[in-house]
């Protein structure tokens, strides 16, 4: 018994002499990542299409958070549930987020907290002097 | 407690709880309840995500000009901070699982002061904020930043969603002070290293939701 363990624990060894090297590299990915997206983050890169900045930003988000789960994370070496666990955690971020936009894209101007009717709605009808029907006043 | 005395449980692992007929089925719940723990962390700041992006929907000019005036190099200073610190929690964990108990430390040592360098940073960051008067809902005053609407919105959630954060560096970074303990004491040898793996875990994901409060705060 004694013997099985040394060589599994010789065997795990093994398997982890050779990726402190692919930490390093996932570490100078990292830090070229965050240099890179400081860098293109408050540049303005709207001329190439509308919301250029923020895809921009999340593309190199999920890339460093992949990186992270997948190298750091050990998730490349783990069991096949653990990774169902977490990718439904995403999943259900993902439902999260996409019903709500579903929600916002498809709303009416009038129910936007930004919505100011006196510029962009229809014309606001404003009580004056007492009369309660504001139309035709000329 | 010797495990040489020849009967049937003579290879019972010293850490292997009664409830549990192998170290392997061990470590596996271990590793799967941990994993879930995440998936609910993932999912407590998915909350807060959600708000951020509906109120930068309603609010896009405010949310735009209220993100520039964050300090983006103590962002980026943050952030290297963490993924450098993510990169020696993770040869921490190795170090334990080849058996170089002086490097493990080490890189512990290293791991905990990246925790209170990321909070001394943030620190500043709010003394800041609270000089400027940049803060959440009617404590808001700040004057350059008045004519956008809802931008005391915009502090409540920077505040939460990085006071929440901070708050998990705090627990991770105890989290690392007691698994150092455990590792200079001998507890935590190649044989058994589960509550290092756990705890550089739950490092990571304190690194994973900085990486994206970093760029929607501070960016974009």
């Amino acid at each position: 018994m004694a013997e099985a363990t040394t060589t599994d624990s010789a065997h795990a060894n093994d398997a982890h002499q050779h990726s402190t090297k692919s930490y390093f590299v996932v570490w100078i990915i990292l830090l070229a990542c965050t240099v890179l997206t400081v860098l293109t983050g408050r540049t303005d890169l709207s001329h190439l299409f509308p919301s250029a900045n923020i895809v921009l930003a999340l593309t190199i988000a999920v890339i460093k958070a992949s990186l992270v789960v997948w190298y750091f994370m050990h998730m490349r070496e783990a069991a096949g549930t653990n990774r169902i666990v977490f990718v439904t955690s995403f999943v259900f971020l993902l439902v999260m987020i996409f019903g709500v936009f579903g929600d916002l894209w498809t709303r009416s101007p009038m129910t936007l907290p930004y919505h100011t009717p006196t510029t962009e709605g229809p014309e606001i009808m404003v009580p004056e002097g007492g009369h309660h029907a504001p139309a035709h006043h000329e | 407690m010797s495990s040489s005395d020849g009967h049937a449980h003579s290879s019972r692992h010293p850490h292997l709880a009664e409830h549990f007929e192998t170290i392997q089925q061990q470590d596996y719940a271990a590793r799967l309840g941990m994993w879930l723990f995440l998936g609910t962390e993932v999912l407590l700041f998915a909350g807060l995500f959600l708000g951020y992006t509906v109120y930068r929907h309603f609010y896009h000019a405010t949310w735009h000009a209220c993100s520039q005036a964050l300090n983006v190099w103590m962002g980026m200073g943050n952030t290297l901070v963490l993924i450098s610190s993510s990169l020696t929690v993770a040869l921490a964990l190795w170090a334990v699982r080849v058996g170089k108990k002086n490097l493990a430390i080490g890189m512990l040592v290293f791991t905990i002061i990246c925790a209170i360098g990321f909070l001394c940073i943030k620190y500043l960051e709010y003394k800041h904020k609270f000089e400027l008067g940049e803060l959440p809902g009617k404590w808001f005053r700040a004057e350059e930043l008045m004519q956008y609407p809802a931008a005391n919105m915009y502090f409540t959630i920077y505040f939460l969603t990085t006071g929440l954060h901070a708050f998990h560096v705090i627990v991770a970074m105890s989290v690392l002070i007691w698994v150092m303990k455990g590792i200079i004491k001998g507890r935590y040898t190649p044989d058994y290293f589960v509550p290092v793996e756990l705890g550089a875990l739950y490092w990571h994901l304190v690194d994973l939701v900085w990486i994206f409060l970093f760029p929607l705060l501070y960016l974009i």
